[in-house]
């Protein structure tokens, strides 16, 4: 696909004032962004200082003292840094490596391969940690009951360990890695690769020390993006540690929350606390992306083009195939399997099988409605946030207006604190408000906006960021307006990281858990933490059935939606 | 002039004035209670039960929104049965663990939003503290002399035991032979269990009762020794046997009866023990709430929850399985009645309320939180 601004000329723009309509957009989408995140974290931070009754709002006190008593769990602290660095690290690689093999060789089926890619991401944690759970359970897991068939000792494979946890984590979040860099990867202009093997470079060099640093803001983003998530992580930690009693700061949280009377407070504190940890990476990485120059789409037109990597490309085929047997085929079928026992062990024995669970799950109308309001606000989230998010991107790294580095820690603020607490920031500042949302589908659409401003704004910024700023500016030299400007320059050179923003808040959206828990009413209820009730409540052969039934339903919408989107971004632009 | 007023202020007149005059103050204590019974005529019979609920006002309403601390087959199931009963009322569900769901409703009620109808909790403490916030809504049931005042809310009016969960120990058959099963509850802290024993999360009511039922009968010392097991700590009934079923742990110390009976009949190689101590248990209080935005709804609710059918019903689904406090209640699925069980309630309501803190800072602090 070639990609290429419209041709502008001085005789089709439209002249307009310079600076109004800028700064109209501006101000105006910063200005709900703050809405939606500083309203609820003003109600966030009042709890956290909040020393007095905690069942009593507004707080009757105010003290420094909850902070004080998270010193009181440093192995939690430990813990949460441990399994979130190594989580980070093994989904970075993961990403990156299937990005340049997908994005950037000549491998065997890569657009089959770039579709399936995004099946771990929609499958949720939640499923990857059941399925995994099912097999890799030290006593009950299937791979361990067949390790001791077999005449091994004792277990082969141990998910309820912090590796097991930061992998299974790794596997399913890993695949926002791998869209966020493959989606830098595409807009790369490979002519920099080819004149470094002109010029004598091996594959691998060039890989290290051209593809590489030119999708370091990528990488970078990813980065910060996975590690926040992975701090934020709770479906995982949740159904992999409780068993192991090895807690994180999110299933910490969820015990503070959950007991009575209940401890939000504290709970809040470690989510502020935790938002400290992301304003310094945040800050590294601005220093980072504002002190070099990852410009690759210019006003030249390029048409991106992969690598000849020869005979390595069975390997590298090879490679895709066991990521998506560990993270897609393995877990489905673990789940399948689950779903059609009363109690789900590894050998099938005819009185264990049923398909009661698929006849009960069918007959939850909570569960029915669950999955239509998360379509429904899965579609809306993604058409909404694009456009909004699209927006703030443009505004933080590319308008000139003053304030836009403020904007985006605000935008990064609901990244850094788990969405469990967050929520409850949320639930404090909606119930109050004077329009009736509080308990509507409108509440977790405001929500969902919200807590995916980060996830919006760095997919489309990692593209954003390599569009030269030229274009642009010869643009407007031609006398373009601005607005004229977005729909003809910015918006057409944006599309793959739109397309790849829409896809992602679309899924993000229907997974989503933390919040949703909190804030779903009885005429709002969505699918996941349906899901999750179903793993404390019923039956892990039931969970799985209703898992599955999730996937298949989002699986056909994302199919439809895969398909329509594949049209737009086939379509020439100009 | 004179005459008629002699002739009509005779002794006795002035009597019944006397008498009047000294019961309007206690009227006067009375009066919700007398007014929200004063309000409405004799109790209706609806189906097999009586209510004050005027039922074509709550079909009319046509709502029933019900905030529960059951899982969600659970809740679900609840809202069925009196679907089935009443189909012109469309029901709506929020569930939670009882410390998230209080939270919630506080919340709510202090930014003055009342959108719940009827609240069930699995914790007599927070029930309390809500009716002393005035939370619950006044109505005294027809259906309330089939239970004792003990399963009543002090007055009666703001809530009521519909149920009660009974626990005892489970384990698995295939790991731990018959012989060599716990008895009693001592047993429970055999280091034999090392690593495969399992217990409840410290939001679970039914959790707080063990260790305050037990601690009375064995000391401070008993949940010391029960810590050093490195128990493994879950929300439901159902994860615990879901675990033990499976293998992976080979004992729970508290293996709730409705849960058994649930795996029982999906043919988990489970058995049940009934320590001679008695069974440790929790009720489960249901009560309308005030401001509702349903009020004929919830009246109607509450009668039926308490009525001999609501409370069949509640028996025998299987994502329920409570046992009923009523006097007249009928026997449980599997033939026992949960008066023949013996029970373990904390002797003193206030003293266990009392404890909640200690308890959660030892039960937190043995799961490592």
């Amino acid at each position: 696909m070639e990609r290429h601004a419209r041709p502008v000329t001085a005789a089709t723009v439209p002249a307009g004032s310079p600076f109004a309509v800028q700064k109209f957009a501006g101000y105006g989408v910063a200005a709900v962004a703050a809405v939606l995140v500083l309203y609820p974290a003003f109600f966030l931070l009042q709890a956290a200082l909040d020393v007095g009754d905690p069942q009593t709002r507004p707080p009757t006190a105010y003290g420094l003292d909850n902070f004080s008593g998270l010193f009181q769990f440093p192995q939690i602290l430990l813990n949460t840094l441990t399994v979130s660095l190594a989580a980070t690290v093994m989904a970075l690689v993961f990403g990156f490596v299937m990005a340049w093999i997908l994005a950037r060789t000549n491998v065997p089926g890569r657009r089959t391969f770039e579709q399936l890619m995004a099946v771990p991401y929609y499958l949720t944690p939640l499923l990857g940690a059941l399925a995994w759970s099912l097999l890799g359970s030290p006593e009950s897991g299937f791979i361990n009951q067949v390790w001791r068939e077999l005449g091994g000792q004792s277990y082969l494979i141990n998910i309820n360990t912090p590796y097991g946890i930061a992998w299974v984590m790794a596997l399913f979040e890993g695949s926002v890695a791998f869209v966020m860099i493959a989606a830098v990867m595409k807009s790369m202009d490979p002519s920099l690769e080819e004149a470094s093997q002109i010029m004598g470079a091996s594959r691998v060099r060039t890989m290290l020390r051209i593809t590489l640093p030119l999708v370091v803001p990528g990488v970078l983003g990813a980065a910060i993006f996975v590690f926040a998530e992975m701090l934020g992580s709770f479906a995982v930690a949740l159904v992999l540690g409780l068993p192991n009693r090895y807690y994180v700061v999110t299933t910490a949280i969820y015990q503070l929350v959950q007991q009575y009377p209940p401890k939000i407070q504290v709970a809040a504190a470690m989510g502020v606390s935790l938002f400290a940890v992301m304003f310094v990476m945040l800050f590294l990485y601005r220093r980072v992306v504002m002190g070099g120059s990852y410009v690759t789409i210019t006003g030249k037109a390029f048409r991106p083009r992969v690598a000849d990597v020869g005979p390595l490309r069975y390997i590298l085929l090879g490679v895709c195939v066991l990521y998506l047997f560990a993270a897609v085929v393995m877990p489905l079928a673990t789940l399948l399997y689950a779903s059609v026992q009363k109690i789900a062990v590894a050998f099938p024995a005819a009185e264990n099988l049923t398909l009661d669970n698929f006849r009960t799950a069918m007959s939850m109308n909570a569960v029915r409605s669950a999955l239509g309001n998360s379509l429904l606000l899965g579609f809306c989230t993604a058409t909404i946030g694009v456009v909004l998010m699209g927006l703030l991107a443009w505004l933080i790294y590319r308008s000139r207006l003053p304030g836009s580095g403020l904007i985006e820690y605000i935008v990064m603020f609901p990244q850094a604190v788990p969405r469990l607490v967050f929520a409850f920031g949320m639930m404090w500042a909606w119930v109050v408000f004077p329009i009736p949302v509080y308990g509507t589908l409108w509440l977790l659409l405001i929500a969902y906006l919200t807590v995916f401003l980060p996830l919006g704004v760095r997919t489309i910024a990692g593209v954003m960021l390599q569009i030269d700023k030229s274009l642009d500016e010869c643009a407007q030299m031609c006398g373009a307006a601005w607005a004229f400007r977005m729909r003809t320059v910015t918006v057409p050179l944006l599309m793959p990281g739109l397309i790849a923003a829409w896809l992602l808040l679309f899924i993000a959206s229907i997974r989503e858990l933390g919040a949703s828990i909190l804030l779903m009413g009885p005429h709002s209820k969505v699918i996941t933490p349906s899901i999750v009730e179903s793993w404390f409540g019923t039956s892990s052969e039931l969970t799985a059935t209703l898992a599955l039934i999730q996937t298949l339903v989002v699986a056909i919408a994302m199919v439809v939606l895969v398909a329509l989107t594949r049209r737009v971004a086939a379509q020439p632009v100009d | 002039m004179a005459q008629l007023i002699n002739r009509n202020l005779t002794r006795r007149r002035l009597l019944q004035a006397g008498t009047a005059i000294t019961v309007v103050p206690f009227l006067g204590i009375a009066a919700p209670g007398i007014l929200a019974q004063g309000q409405t005529k004799s109790p209706a019979k609806v189906l097999d039960f009586l209510t004050n609920a005027d039922v074509a006002k709550a079909e009319q309403e046509g709502q029933l929104v019900f905030y529960c601390h059951e899982n969600e087959a659970g809740t679900a199931g609840i809202m069925e049965g009196f679907s089935k009963d009443f189909p012109k009322i469309k029901t709506s569900y929020v569930r939670a663990q009882t410390g998230a769901l209080y939270n919630k409703i506080l919340s709510e009620r202090s930014a003055g939003r009342f959108d719940v109808d009827v609240i069930q909790l699995s914790d007599l403490a927070p029930a309390v503290d809500f009716q002393k916030k005035g939370g619950y809504e006044f109505y005294v049931s027809p259906e309330s002399p089939a239970y004792k005042a003990d399963h009543l809310s002090t007055p009666n009016g703001s809530f009521f035991w519909t149920g009660v969960d009974p626990a005892g120990i489970a384990y698995n058959t295939d790991k731990i032979a018959a012989g060599d099963a716990p008895k009693g509850w001592q047993d429970i802290v055999n280091p034999r269990w090392k690593d495969s024993i399992s217990c409840k999360i410290v939001a679970s009511g039914l959790q707080f009762v063990q260790w305050y039922t037990l601690r009375k009968i064995y000391g401070a010392g008993f949940w010391k020794e029960f810590a050093k097991l490195n128990p493994h700590a879950f929300d439901s009934r159902v994860q615990l046997f879901d675990r033990l079923a499976k293998g992976d742990d080979m004992i729970t110390a508290i293996g709730e009866y409705p849960a058994y009976i649930l795996f029982k009949g999906k043919g988990a190689k489970v058995a049940f023990v009934a320590p001679t101590d008695g069974l440790v248990a929790t009720p489960l209080v249901v009560g309308a709430v005030n401001k509702a935005p349903h009020p004929e709804t919830s009246k109607l609710f509450v009668d039926w929850a308490m009525s001999k059918r609501g409370q069949a019903w509640y028996q025998s689904n299987p994502n329920l399985y409570y046992g009923s406090v009523r006097t007249d209640a009928p026997p449980m699925p599997t033939g026992v009645r949960l008066a023949d069980l013996k029970l373990l309630y904390p002797a003193d309501w206030d003293d266990y309320a009392a404890n909640r803190e200690v308890f959660a800072k030892e039960w937190n602090g043995m799961l490592g939180l």
